[in-house]
């Protein structure tokens, strides 16, 4: 193999192709609404996120609350998992508990 | 969500910058694009011939990174195969590893980001090993062989930069790990008394793979003293039943590698793979009392475990839940009766077993060392 030497650098990090999205619109209040609540199955994220829930029914009155569990934390939710949380929710609350 | 349009955010592909007089690996230091350690400087002939040796085509997309999930290109994994000193023929079996993690279940979008201390370790069968010079005997892990440092090291600079596992930034690893520099090895075919891994999983001697795991630094398991089969995987026992690694606490799969000698010493008595992979995997278990600090801190369930164990205190806790799960190999030197156990990440990884050349399982049982099972 020949040798040149090296007039420039290469960049080795590859393109990120993405594809832009908006965050949904905050919801005006929360008063009468469906709370989904997505466990991400951390040792204790479970107790945490029913704590929260019930702190927030007291002061919103959800109509529903809604809980999901992740099969691991280390997993995103199954696609099927989050179709069936954004029909059935307004809002979805989620936290890791260690 | 509302969904815009399709967006590229930088192309780096097409940026390359000029030194301007600077030493080219203060170039590499100064843009964040190295180990921590220098690099071998790309040139066009280098990158040329890595990208020949991947098939030409530069732009072919071999696979996407994450978790920043950039574009692996041929051409960006050339320049960072050149940049780890790997040789032209070293390219499909670097491939070969990068596609195999980056299949979903592997995972490596957690293994990359998460707290602890799990980085991929590739394991090479077949003529390849040869083909490409790896070393599978003594120090197979390191250090001292070009094939499986700068293997391992290019898969490295490959998380890193096209994946963006920087430390601190996207990889939270609490404290890293050398494994994390470069973690690739071979079989000792050779000096293993059973079939190789990949013809246990049904490939034929004559196929190459490469084997990924999520996985620790290599336990070391120091057995002297027994010659017969429980005496030495009783040893390997006590190495797999600490409590605090991940298959204690989160199931999963681990992997073995047995030395030559230890591997003898077993087969000599007519133990096959699959009798050693059942032996340890049915008396490798923990108290879950043991687990859950009997308690101590409160009652603890751990959600990371398999439903279907019993949690009682005294309730036996498999550290994998079948042998399947525990992958074993006979890696290192003639010489010397140390062993390793490697830890895995816990149910959360999957391992992967894909052939260089992407050929098939045979399709059929061969049966040896116990794989007609399969």
């Amino acid at each position: 193999m020949s040798f040149s030497p090296p007039l420039y650098g290469y960049d080795p990090r590859g393109v990120v192709v993405a594809e832009a999205r908006k965050i949904s619109p905050r919801l005006p209040n929360l008063h009468g609404l469906r709370l989904g609540v997505l466990d991400n199955a951390k040792m204790k994220a479970g107790r945490l996120l029913t704590y929260t829930a019930e702190i927030l029914k007291a002061e919103f009155g959800f109509s529903e609350i809604n809980t999901y569990v992740k099969r691991g934390f280390s997993f995103t939710a199954e696609p099927e998992m989050i179709t069936r949380m954004a029909a059935a929710n307004d809002l979805v609350i989620t936290a890791i508990g260690d | 969500m509302q969904a815009s349009q399709k967006a590229t955010i930088n192309n780096p592909e097409e940026d390359m910058s000029a030194f301007n007089g600077l030493d080219p690996q203060e170039w590499y230091f100064a843009q964040g694009y190295t180990d921590g350690l220098p690099v071998v400087t790309p040139t066009p002939e280098k990158v040329d011939a890595m990208i020949a040796a991947l098939g030409g085509d530069s732009h072919f997309l071999e696979a996407r990174v994450p978790p920043r999930w950039g574009n692996l290109t041929r051409r960006v994994l050339a320049i960072n195969a050149v940049m780890a000193g790997c040789l032209p023929i070293y390219a499909p079996v670097l491939r070969t590893a990068m596609r195999a993690m980056c299949e979903p279940h592997f995972n490596l979008n957690a293994i990359q980001a998460t707290t602890h201390v799990i980085a991929p370790l590739a394991i090479v069968n077949g003529p390849m090993r040869h083909e490409i010079g790896m070393n599978s005997g003594h120090g197979a892990f390191g250090p001292g062989n070009r094939a499986n440092a700068t293997i391992g090291r290019a898969i490295r600079l490959m998380l890193l930069n096209v994946g963006g596992a920087l430390p601190g930034v996207l990889d939270k690893s609490t404290q890293g790990t050398p494994a994390k520099y470069s973690y690739c090895v071979a079989e000792n075919e050779e000096d293993s008394p059973w079939a190789p891994y990949h013809v246990e999983k049904g490939y034929r001697i004559e196929d190459s793979t490469v084997f990924v795991i999520g996985a620790e630094s290599n336990h070391n398991i120091n057995s002297p003293l027994p010659n017969d089969p429980e005496g030495i995987l009783d040893d390997v026992i006590s190495s797999m039943t600490t409590v605090v690694h991940n298959n204690a606490r989160a199931s999963g799969h681990c992997t073995v590698a047995l030395s030559p000698e230890h591997a003898q010493n077993i087969a000599r008595e007519g133990w096959t793979r699959h009798d050693v992979r059942c032996y340890l995997q049915m008396y490798a278990t923990n108290k879950f009392g043991e687990i859950v600090h009997n308690h101590k801190y409160g009652k603890a369930y751990n959600r990371h475990l398999p439903k279907y164990y019993r949690r009682d205190l005294d309730s036996d806790i498999p550290i994998v839940p079948s042998p399947d799960n525990i992958h074993l190999f006979v890696i290192g030197g003639t010489a010397g009766r140390f062993s390793s156990f490697i830890p895995g990440w816990g149910h959360y990884n999957s391992p992967v077993l894909r052939a260089v050349d992407g050929v098939a399982p045979n399709g059929g049982p061969i049966c040896i060392d116990g794989t007609c099972y399969l």
